[in-house]
């Protein structure tokens, strides 16, 4: 790209006439590139040759947006802390907003009837958008003369804040005498063109304040506002959230009338809680050993290594959803200098397949791309520039196929096969084994029935580091380091993929910016090996956003139709679940997903009758496989509104109604497995019921509020099938106790609980110790970092080796302190004799000389069941919400969280709140803000401006996290898994506090503000509480 | 070629260079961090002239004779050591990924406010997504920074 600065604006004029592009702050066109515009060959800055800064009203085009947010300009500073982030804010400039034609502030510079002044004359806001010519160089605003104009601003968008706008509204309104004598309405923003509503306001223009008819006025303005629709929002929910938001901010927010609650739960006495948070941990709140080089940013992730030589890697996608492969043609990719190495399924010597459940993924495609993110080819070059260039000299002839754009089309008969294997991936179905008759007689036996379809989405993991890494050529085979939750399954999958013993592999995968799931399945491995053997040479590869987003897996979506009948007093007998889930084109451990959400069908609860089936299905949507939770929050999600709704049935508390219904304590799980001592469902109820989130609170004038709670029952494990083992060591070496675990740092605390652990256990400080973590050559096998067993193998390994390794340090001791090991301890800093009255070791670690690993093999605790995959181990907690429903936008917002959690003893306090806080926010995220539709079998969101993971503004004001550490007396299980509880019954607390506020449950996920909006407008159509009772 | 300073140190960079990229891949400068190079993320957030900004948005010709501070420079800002400080007392983190922009965007709001209040912190976090957190453990951690600071002001 050229850059061309000119000296005047006469010269910059004349080159933007032949071209060029204007740019002040340019901090708006990585995005419009990122969505499909080429870039321009010319870049013309104009900053330094237009006014910047604020006199008075008058705006010099230059000024950025940041300045103005702070500047008490009428209307239009609020309305820029509405624009993107400060960050961003500091870049972007008041005329640059006004030139995209799309900037969120240009209602709000209507409304205030802006004077554009151009190197062509001055000109109104929408006489410039209509024919804009010349450079702007300054703005002045004019609010309307009043000493107090009443003025609006509202931005709706996807989230709280730093979204794109679906519409923005401004209006500022000027009273005399009780009559409206000004008045100015603008909408406009993102997709919605700017617009001036004159009919609305010559319709208003003179009336009397209080005679205004709202009702009239909301439906003139929608009539009036020209709104498209788009992939995320219809025009209708933008033509009346303006509207609603322009009446509301001039107004005032409409009455409305009360709105049925859920009762509230009797207080039951609490159980042990400890209060997870710096000040109540004191001495148990440490600092975590991987922070001090996190905050400085000197920790070195393995998308950051540079080394002089290294090649650059990067992939051909397919970009299509469904296409037979009739040729690739590399070779003049392979002739273009600097080009090192050129893989395709060509280059595979051994099994062109992978995945976890089974290997049906290829690694390069051969004939056949299934979705569009499908890896076809690799290449290998001295930079970045030469690589892309590469790629885009490979020729792939591809004939397209029919895309199977949705699940159940997927299995109807005649839809195009995505494997010949068939679209039906996996059928699971169990029940309690009952005769058509008992079964229609549970059902003639109820009281109350509640159906429901529940929909989950197609969550994107999202971890901040893509996926990423760098391989080399090491001894006679390959290092690879790339982020990944279990080192020898990715060096086993690789070998079979290379052909190449798995002793010649040697795998790192720590540390992880992020995973949840996500790098569970192998990602760029294929490719940076293939690469790395093929070219001799080191090479690294690191996706960019918009690559991870179409190529890495995504969480299973799910519709979930649920039909629950309890008696008259609340006791659940009955329940029929028919589940459908889609994988995507390929399955990875989908089928396991889908196993564990029907493992969870009837969540902790003891119901006497039930079916449930569910089938996964091929298309063409992407890829899905593991996410945190594991199917297992998507039942919860369904089984815990169930129970809330059959509760305001029964006219019973949601605490009581579960009461009534929790599985006895002991007895058999739902396939009839034995189950792991210390169940605290009782505990966690009784928490629930106490606690203060019941108790009314503070929201926003309109906004309407609510309180939902949910349980939380999650299995810990891989389940009776898979193999669930691990291995475990403990050394001295140079000084140090190293703690030998082959699980991954991917920021939920591994070597912060390795540290607790082993101190705890053998008395020494956190600081003695140094994890060796995340590498297949100096870690052992200790099985994957997924289905929250990492407690687990960490606490089980410390109490199988540390008497052993114990034994020895002490025993190496005594032979130099010559005497009994029984008079020594192991105390910080090394070793000391017992009655020393020091703090001093009498020997340090080092003094002790190195002692070889004291290992130790063993399996997770599993049930004997074997008919199907089951959990013997399970977590338990209870989640409450707060909410505020906005009676304007249909928008959803948490206020508070509060989670209660029974997983045992906690091993690192500041770890296991973390994983809790931020399990709870990003299922929030996906209760209220996040999918990945797809059109087409295209995904409509690219990055991070339409995917809406939550930010700070969409995160509670409060969470309070409690944890009921106590186990069973006889109970030799240790801590329960805490990776995963968090996420686990979010949705439905949300959902479940949703209907306490407005009466309705909402069944499909993300919450759909619209679908808020429409329940909501029923209730003024009946404004009498007789014929609210007939809702619940 | 345009001139600017790297944490102090005289540098150039090509006009038309993306800051960002020029960090990562031209001088292998991989503390700054990218996760979506469109302005939406904060993971590459750097300070330019003591204020964060988006090093994904940036170019070179932005930055002529500019002070730019990455993460690299936090130690150099008063602001960035209490931070530091706070923020390892609080665990601000879990993957870490977010950290170097999220420091940055918080010295940036520390140094130039030395007692903002909770929302002004909030604000300045806007532009940064962490996934791992949930942002309560962040937050401490900058609230606990301006105490400190409030206390060394005392
Ligand atoms: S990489 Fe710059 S904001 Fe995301
Ligand atoms: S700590 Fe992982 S993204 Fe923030």
């Amino acid at each position: 790209m050229k850059i061309t600065r000119p000296d005047s604006l006469k010269e910059a004029a004349k080159l933007i006439a032949t071209g060029g592009v204007a740019v002040a702050g340019g901090s708006g066109f990585q995005l419009e590139f990122s969505q499909g515009q080429t870039p321009p060959a010319q870049y013309v800055p104009i900053g330094h040759l237009i006014p910047k800064g604020i006199q008075g009203l008058t705006l010099g085009a230059g000024t950025p947006l940041e300045e103005i947010r702070h500047a008490n300009i009428p209307l239009l500073s609020k309305a820029c802390a509405d624009v993107a982030a400060p960050n961003v804010r500091r870049l972007a400039t008041l005329g640059g907003n006004l030139a995209w034609g799309k900037g969120c502030l240009i209602p709000a510079l209507i409304a205030l009837d802006a004077v554009v002044e151009t190197t062509e004359g001055a000109m109104s806001v929408l006489e410039y958008l209509k024919a804009p010519f010349g450079i702007i160089l300054s703005l002045t605003v004019r609010p309307l003369e009043d000493n107090k104009p009443k003025s609006t601003w509202r931005k709706v968008g996807l989230r709280q804040a730093f979204t794109a706008s679906i519409i923005a509204s401004a209006g500022m309104m000027s009273v005399k005498h009780g009559q409206i004598s000004g008045l100015r309405l603008a909408v406009g923003g993102g997709a919605t063109p700017p617009q001036r509503l004159y009919d609305a306001e010559a319709w208003l223009l003179g009336q009397t304040l209080e005679d205004v008819d709202l009702t009239d006025l909301r439906h003139r303005m929608r009539a009036e506002i020209s709104a498209p629709d788009c992939a995320f929002r219809t025009a209708s929910y933008r033509k009346r959230v303006a509207a609603a938001g322009l009446v509301a901010g001039l107004f005032g927010a409409p009455d409305v009338p009360l709105h049925k609650t859920t009762r509230r739960p009797t207080k039951m006495p609490l159980p042990e809680l400890t209060e997870l948070s710096r000040s109540a941990g004191q001495k148990r709140w440490q600092t975590r050993p991987d922070m001090p080089a996190k905050v400085r940013g000197k920790l070195l992730y393995l998308t950051d290594k540079r080394e002089a030589q290294m090649l650059v890697g990067r992939i051909l996608r397919a970009g299509r959803p469904h296409a037979r492969i009739l040729a690739i043609d590399t070779s003049k990719a392979e002739a273009l200098s600097g080009v090192k190495a050129v893989v395709t399924h060509r280059d595979i010597k051994g099994l062109n397949g992978f995945g976890i459940v089974f290997q049906d993924q290829p690694a390069l495609c051969a004939d056949k791309v299934r979705y569009t993110g499908d890896p076809v080819a690799a290449v290998a070059a001295i930079d970045e520039a030469t690589a892309s260039k590469a790629l885009s000299l490979i020729k792939v002839t591809y004939e397209d196929l029919p895309v199977v754009t949705e699940a159940r089309a997927a299995l109807m008969p005649d839809t195009p096969l995505v494997h010949e294997t068939g679209n039906l991936v996996t059928e699971v179905s169990h029940g309690r084994g009952d005769t058509e008759l008992e079964w229609t007689e549970a059902w003639a036996n109820v009281a109350h029935i509640v159906e429901e379809t529940y929909v989950t989405p197609r969550q994107m993991h999202g971890f901040m580091e893509t996926e990423g890494g760098w391989a080399a050529p090491e001894g006679a085979g390959l290092l690879i380091c790339a982020g990944g939750q279990h080192g020898a399954r990715d060096q086993m999958q690789l070998s079979r993929i290379l052909d190449m013993p798995t002793e010649n592999l040697r795998v790192i995968t720590s540390p992880t910016g992020g995973a949840f799931g996500g790098k569970d399945e192998l990602t760029v491995q294929p490719a940076l090996a293939l690469l790395a053997q093929k070219s001799g040479q080191a090479v690294r590869l690191h996706l960019s956003r918009a690559e991870s987003v179409q190529a890495g897996t995504k969480r299973n979506p799910m519709w979930i139709k649920m039909k629950t009948g309890c008696d008259a007093k609340g006791k659940v007998i009955v329940q029929d679940v028919d589940v459908l889930s889609e994988c995507g084109a390929y399955a990875s451990l989908s089928p396991g997903v889908l196993e564990t959400a029907m493992e969870h069908v009837v969540g902790p609860y003891a119901i006497a009758h039930y079916r449930a089936r569910g089938r996964l299905a091929y298309t063409n949507n992407g890829t899905c496989g593991a996410f945190r939770g594991f199917g297992a929050n998507q039942m919860t999600y369904a089984i815990e509104c169930q129970m809330d709704r059959l509760a305001g049935l029964c006219g019973l508390d949601p605490v009581d109604m579960r009461r009534r219904n929790l599985r006895a304590l002991g007895s058999p799980g739902v396939l009839g497995q034995a189950v792991a001592p210390t169940e605290r469902l009782p505990e966690m109820l009784a928490a629930a019921s106490a606690s203060r989130m019941w108790q009314p609170f503070a929201v926003k004038e309109d906004e309407w509020a609510g309180v939902g709670m949910a349980l939380n029952y999650q299995g810990n494990g891989l389940g009776t099938i898979p193999e669930d083992e691990a291995d475990f060591g403990l050394a001295l070496k140079d000084g140090k106790i190293q703690a030998l675990c082959g699980l991954d740092e991917m920021g939920q605390g591994l070597i912060a609980s390795l540290h607790a652990a082993v101190s705890d256990k053998l008395g020494c400080d956190r600081a003695d110790i140094y994890a060796v973590i995340g590498d297949t050559k100096h870690a052992p096998d200790s099985g994957s970092t997924t289905a929250a067993r990492g407690g687990y193998v960490v606490w089980r390994g410390v109490e199988e080796t540390a008497p052993a390794f114990q034994a020895a340090l002490l025993g190496r001791a005594a032979q130099i302190l010559n005497c009994a090991s029984d008079t020594l301890a192991i105390v910080p800093g090394g070793i000391t004799k017992f009655g020393l009255n020091t703090q001093t070791p009498c020997l340090t670690f080092a003094d002790l000389g190195d002692v070889a690993p004291v290992q130790a093999h063993y399996l997770f605790p599993k049930t004997n069941y074997t008919k199907g995959n089951a959990r013997f181990i399970f977590a338990f907690g209870a989640t409450l919400a707060r909410i505020a429903v906005n009676r304007i936008t249909g928008m959803v917002r948490v206020v508070d969280f509060e989670m209660h959690t029974a997983a045992g003893p906690v091993m690192d306090m500041a770890s296991y709140l973390g994983q809790m806080e931020g399990g709870l926010v990003q299922a929030l995220g996906a209760t209220l803000t996040e999918d990945m539709p797809y059109h087409a079998g295209h995904p409509v969101a690219r990055n991070f401006d339409s995917y809406m993971m939550p930010n700070v503004k969409d995160a509670p004001e409060h969470i309070r996290v409690t944890a009921h550490e106590s186990l069973d007396p006889e109970d030799p299980f240790g801590p329960r898994g805490a990776g995963e509880l968090g996420v686990g019954a979010v949705a439905p607390a949300i959902a479940n506090a949703v209907a306490d506020a407005i009466g309705f449950w909402p069944a499909i996920t993300p919450i759909s503000p619209e679908t808020i909006l429409t329940v909501m407008d029923s209730f003024t159509e009946m404004d009498n509480l007789t014929t609210m009772e007939g809702r619940a | 070629m345009i001139q600017f300073k790297l944490n102090g140190v005289p540098a150039q960079i090509a006009a038309d260079a993306m800051l960002v990229t020029y960090l990562r891949e031209d001088i292998g400068a991989t503390a700054t961090k990218i996760g979506c190079d469109i302005g939406r993320c904060g993971a590459c957030t750097v300070l330019r002239d003591g204020a964060p900004i988006n090093a994904c948005l940036v170019m070179g010709w932005q930055i002529e004779h500019a002070e730019i501070t990455t993460i690299t420079g936090l130690e150099t800002q008063p602001a960035g050591r209490v931070l530091i400080k706070a923020m390892e007392i609080e665990n601000g983190f879990q993957c870490g990924y977010c950290a170097p922009g999220v420091m940055m965007s918080l010295t940036g709001l520390l140094s130039v406010e030395s007692l903002p209040d909770d929302a002004m912190i909030e604000e300045a976090l806007e532009g940064n997504i962490c996934r791992c957190t949930g942002y309560h453990s962040i937050l401490r951690g900058a609230r606990l920074a301006r105490d400190m600071m409030k206390d060394t002001r005392r």
